[in-house]
């Protein structure tokens, strides 16, 4: 493509956030090649919002040539895009879950606000304070395998968990540094191993990323591994960075289960007749929904949204009360889960991911990857480093999970629900990132105030919580002084 | 050279048969042939008696869970292979010993590996033209004829199957030997079918095998296996004969009740007669209803039986159901040959690990009958979403003309992909690697994988009988821990299991006293060992 355009395109890239919107459009019609006709020319009134389906391989030759920006565009349109009955919305024939299942009998009603199909809009809840943000409580999702009891009309917890929507900010980041901690702790595990096999003894090996300690493991010298003592990620090592528990490993394998459970379009690479034996899975008269190329493009918008920066506020008093705020977040302990900051080697984002499995698109499923260098981001430039020229992500989090609800205090231990083999009192660390702007607080979004959110911290975050309960009231203001500096200024 | 000669024939005839022309089936596993870059070279071979048999038994000798061969050879010697395979990469084995003398290394037809003393170490059973023997397992692969040890009394006959199972409270297996054409009767072949044996171990710290009960009237046993048909938790035998030399036989099925006298299963009791060239028995259940389905090569048509609905319960009826799932392969489905197959060794595996299970049949003519087709290639029948099969044998690659008797199906270099070993009648075994899907840019991965190594205290520590139901979604995949079946083809180790686009799986085990396990959690494309006394599965790495 053209020097001028690319130097153009790259220039708003570097913006941040939203482009204009004239200018994508022009990018889009300029450069996308990759796209391919759906047969006839739909009428310029048409309300199909995906009218020309990507290719995935032509995307990433495309991508490589030319730089990202048209895919990014074309994931954020198709993030705004309202989806129609044309484009495959609905799933009358299958259920909301994450490896396709039929249903028994066809679904009475196309949309259905609690087992869904529940919107036709990814903005619809992921909008505030822009697309790819989180939502309030109006736009909970209730969360459940989709196995038995896959249709539900009560928002009884027995039949599912109910979820406030997360913000995206940032979740590119999220994912590196998630791909970076899997092969950092499979690495010490292998090299346990190759110990244990060497010498004939068992080996324990304190698991550990990026600061971050994930318990031990033991290898013994028959190549067996003893993962009793793993803390907060699942036995396999794999870090799977998304969702409240920290049950999904990438965007991609999200951004796959949302289609289809929100809105009932099945992308192909999971329910197309590579697994399911049929080209229309879930029968409602539209084949081929979603190709791996359109799924790449929202993969792209996704990867490289903006977190919400921190911001000096500009009044002396509060600036006052947030610096002695986050001395006190030192102080309290609340570091030891929200971390400031965790250090990213690589910007290089490839998709399909290194650690996603069958019904994801997988790295050896395709000729070449696409790449986005998310260093050449404007805001990603602009975060610091440390002495080895590892970026800070600044996110607030440690990708861990821990149990956040015990006897005493329980608030976080409402849900009935395990959900994939995560039990019901654990959850990932919330990243506090961005937090100031995307209130409502916790995992149903049903705290309006951070103090809500503090106090409800039991199990492994009790500790922290009693020295906040117990602290003046003086204290605890500086604190929420200084997370309300997590974001955008009012 | 044959295989030139095949492709010509099929070129020449293909015009021919292009109405017949088999749909192509997309996601087919491709496999390549290996044997020789593997180090391996092999043939089983000999006269009459070696026209069936041709065992495989594949199962791990050294203790570092890679599965290794052990291949009958008929007049050539049987060979133990050790699996050297890189972990992911080419296949590669080396010649172990077997400690036995160069005679008794001649005339064997089949293999069968279980752990018959307890010891944690698998054994041997040895089926031969003449004495049969058992051999025990050590560290290290090695081995020695453990017969007289044992009290077991190898016979003289011609034997071509082999079962066992542990009943209850047994220390020890009861062991099942099938025998063919007593070739010392008068009028010999015809009609002149051996009596099988039932071997129940003596009471004792050790095996022993000095009783024996004659399983009469035998019909040229070419398979058996101890199944439990009826979910009574009592394990029946099946056999199955070969009508080529029964006169007035049939299929038969023994109940084998705890201390008592076995009982063949009467027309009165719902039985009824089925002639075939019994070649072997498979079995699972496809439809995950608890009741076996089995599959019965033959001579012609393959058989699929499964429970007759509207029959009685408790009466084992049987319906075949391979015309309706596309299961008969009744005849070469490529190379022009019209004239009927003749199957051999049948076994139900997940080759693509799309979950769904698929039946791999082993091809080929007797010797030179000449009503029966020359070029006749082994199938590879995939199961399908609708519940049907379909033929992928040459699209995956394993179409090759050699005769197919024996087979043995593991993950030879543990990735995942189910690898398979055929043994061939005059001509080099078949080692094929399984690569995944063929893709333009080379190849790309199948479905997610579990495999699943059982263990439980003394005795049978392999849990023999043991039944795995894998919970994927609202799918239950089932599995059950055999020593018999196949064609004189036995096989131990990781019990495989595809999960198509599952991340996870909860697996639940019914040891083999009947109980229940909890359901154990576990991650896609792992190794994982079930103990029965822990409480979560225990992952393992490939070195």
């Amino acid at each position: 493509m053209h020097g001028n355009n690319r130097a153009l395109m790259l220039r708003e890239l570097r913006r941040g956030g939203m482009m204009r919107p004239a200018l994508i459009c022009a990018m889009v019609v300029m450069t996308l090649a990759s796209v391919t006709a759906s047969g006839a020319q739909e009428p310029p009134w048409s309300e199909q919002a995906v009218q020309r389906h990507l290719d995935f391989d032509t995307v990433a030759a495309e991508t490589a040539a030319s730089g990202p920006a048209a895919l990014i565009a074309e994931g954020e349109r198709l993030f705004t895009a309202k989806f129609t009955r044309f484009d495959g919305v609905g799933r009358p024939m299958a259920t909301q879950a994450s490896i396709p299942t039929k249903r028994r009998r066809p679904a009475e009603s196309a949309f259905v606000r609690t087992s869904g199909p529940d919107a036709t809009a990814c903005v619809s809840c992921h909008a505030d304070p822009s697309p790819g943000g989180a939502g309030d409580f109006t736009v909970n999702a209730f969360v459940s395998e989709g196995f038995t009891s896959a249709e539900f009309d009560s928002l009884d917890p027995q039949f599912s968990n109910e979820r406030g929507t997360t913000a995206l900010f940032g979740a590119g980041l999220i994912e590196l540094l998630a791909r970076e901690m899997t092969a950092e702790l499979q690495a010490q595990r292998n090299t346990a191993l190759s110990a244990a096999r060497a010498t004939g003894e068992a080996v324990s090996a304190a698991l550990s990323t990026k600061g971050v300690g994930f318990g031990a493991l033991t290898a013994a010298p028959d190549g067996t591994v003893d993962v009793s003592g793993v803390e907060g990620v699942d036995p396999d090592l794999v870090i799977r960075p998304f969702g409240q528990k920290g049950v999904s490993v990438s965007l991609r394998q999200f951004t796959v289960s949302a289609l289809n459970a929100h809105h009932g379009i099945q992308a192909e690479e999971r329910f197309g007749a590579r697994w399911t034996g049929e080209a229309d899975f879930d029968e409602d008269g539209v084949a081929a929904e979603f190709t791996a190329g359109d799924v790449s493009a929202l993969v792209a918008f996704q990867a490289v949204l903006a977190p919400l920066d921190r911001f000096a506020p500009s009044e002396e008093s509060w600036r006052a009360a947030a610096d002695a705020g986050a001395t006190l977040f030192e102080q309290w302990g609340c570091v030891d889960c929200h971390r400031p900051a965790l250090p990213l080697t690589s910007l290089r984002f490839a998709d399909p991911g290194p650690f996603d499995t069958a019904g994801t698109l997988r790295a050896a499923d395709v000729g070449a990857a696409i790449t986005l260098d998310l260093g050449e981001l404007d805001w990603v430039a602009k975060l610091p480093r440390n002495a080895v020229g590892d970026v800070l992500v600044p996110l607030f989090g440690d990708l861990k999970r821990h149990v956040i609800a015990g006897a005493a205090v329980s608030t976080f231990g409402n849900e009935l629900l395990a959900q994939n083999f995560v039990e019901r009192n654990m959850f990932m660390t919330a990243e506090l990132w961005g937090v100031a702007a995307t209130a409502p607080y916790g995992h149903r979004g049903d705290m309006t105030v951070l103090d809500e959110a503090i106090r409800a911290h039991g199990g492994e975050g009790r500790a922290s919580r009693e020295r906040y309960v117990e602290a003046t009231d003086a204290s605890r203001a500086k604190l929420v002084a200084f997370l309300r500096t997590m974001g955008a200024a009012p | 050279m044959r295989l030139a000669a095949g492709l010509a024939l099929f070129a020449a005839v293909s015009p021919a048969i292009a109405g017949e022309a088999p749909r192509a089936v997309p996601n087919a596993p491709h496999f390549v042939e290996e044997a020789t870059a593997a180090g391996v070279a092999h043939v089983y071979d000999g006269a009459w008696e070696h026209f069936v048999g041709g065992g495989a038994a594949a199962f791990d000798c050294n203790g570092d869970r890679k599965p290794d061969l052990a291949l009958a050879g008929g007049k050539s010697p049987v060979r133990l292979l050790v699996n050297h395979s890189q972990a992911g990469g080419a296949l590669r084995f080396d010649e172990g010993d077997m400690g036995l003398s160069d005679k008794d290394r001649i005339g064997a037809l089949g293999i069968y590996p279980l752990d018959i003393d307890d010891d944690g170490h698998l054994d041997l059973v040895l089926l031969r033209v003449g004495r049969n023997l058992l051999l025990k397992g050590g560290p290290n692969c090695a081995f020695e004829k453990a017969s007289r040890a044992w009290a077991f009394d190898g016979g003289r006959a011609w034997t071509t199957a082999f079962a066992a199972t542990w009943e209850p409270d047994a220390a020890f297996p009861t062991l099942a030997f099938g025998n063919y054409v007593d070739r010392t009767a008068p009028g010999s072949p015809w009609g002149t079918c051996d009596d099988n044996l039932l071997l129940r171990p003596s009471s004792g710290g050790t095996p022993r095998y000095d009783q024996s009960t004659a399983l009469t009237p035998g019909h040229c046993a070419l398979s058996m296996l101890f199944t439990d048909w009826n979910r009574s938790g009592e394990p029946a035998l099946r056999i199955a004969n070969d009508r080529q030399y029964h006169l007035n036989g049939e299929e038969q099925l023994w109940r084998i009740p705890p201390k008592r006298a076995p009982r063949l299963y009467s027309r009165s009791d719902g039985w009824a007669r089925l002639k075939i060239w019994g070649m072997a028995i498979a079995e699972a259940d496809l439809d995950a209803d608890g009741y076996p389905e089995y599959a019965l090569t033959s001579m012609g048509d393959t058989k699929l039986q499964r429970l007759d609905e509207e029959a009685e319960e408790g009466r084992p009826v049987y319906r075949d159901i391979a015309f309706e799932k596309g299961a008969t392969a009744h005849r070469p489905y490529t190379g022009g040959d019209r004239r009927p197959s003749t199957g051999w060794h049948a076994e139900f595996a997940d080759f693509d690990n799309d979950g769904l299970l698929d039946l791999f049949i082993a091809k080929g003519n007797v010797e030179a009958m000449p009503d029966f087709s020359a070029y006749d290639p082994d199938n590879l029948l995939l199961g399908q979403p609708d519940g049907g099969f379909l033929e992928a044998g040459d699209t995956a690659g394993i179409a090759l003309d050699r005769r197919g008797r024996g087979g043995a199906i593991a993950d030879f270099n543990l990735d995942g992909m189910l690898d398979l070993a055929v043994v061939n009648r005059g001509d080099p075994v078949s080692l094929f690697r399984n690569l995944g899907n063929r893709a333009a840019h080379g190849r790309r991965p199948l479905g997610n994988w579990l495999a699943i190594e059982l263990r439980q205290p003394s005795p049978n520590r392999n849990a023999v009988g043991a039944r795995v139901s894998v919970r994927v979604g609202n799918r239950t995949l089932t599995r059950i821990v055999q020593v018999g079946g196949g064609h004189a083809s036995g096989r131990a180790g990781w019990v495989h299991l595809g999960l198509g686009t599952a991340e996870r799986a909860q697996i639940r085990v019914q040891w083999p006293d009947g109980e229940w396990s909890h359901a154990f959690r576990a991650f896609a494309n792992n190794f994982v060992i079930i103990d029965r006394a822990e409480a979560e599965v225990r992952y393992w790495y490939p070195d």
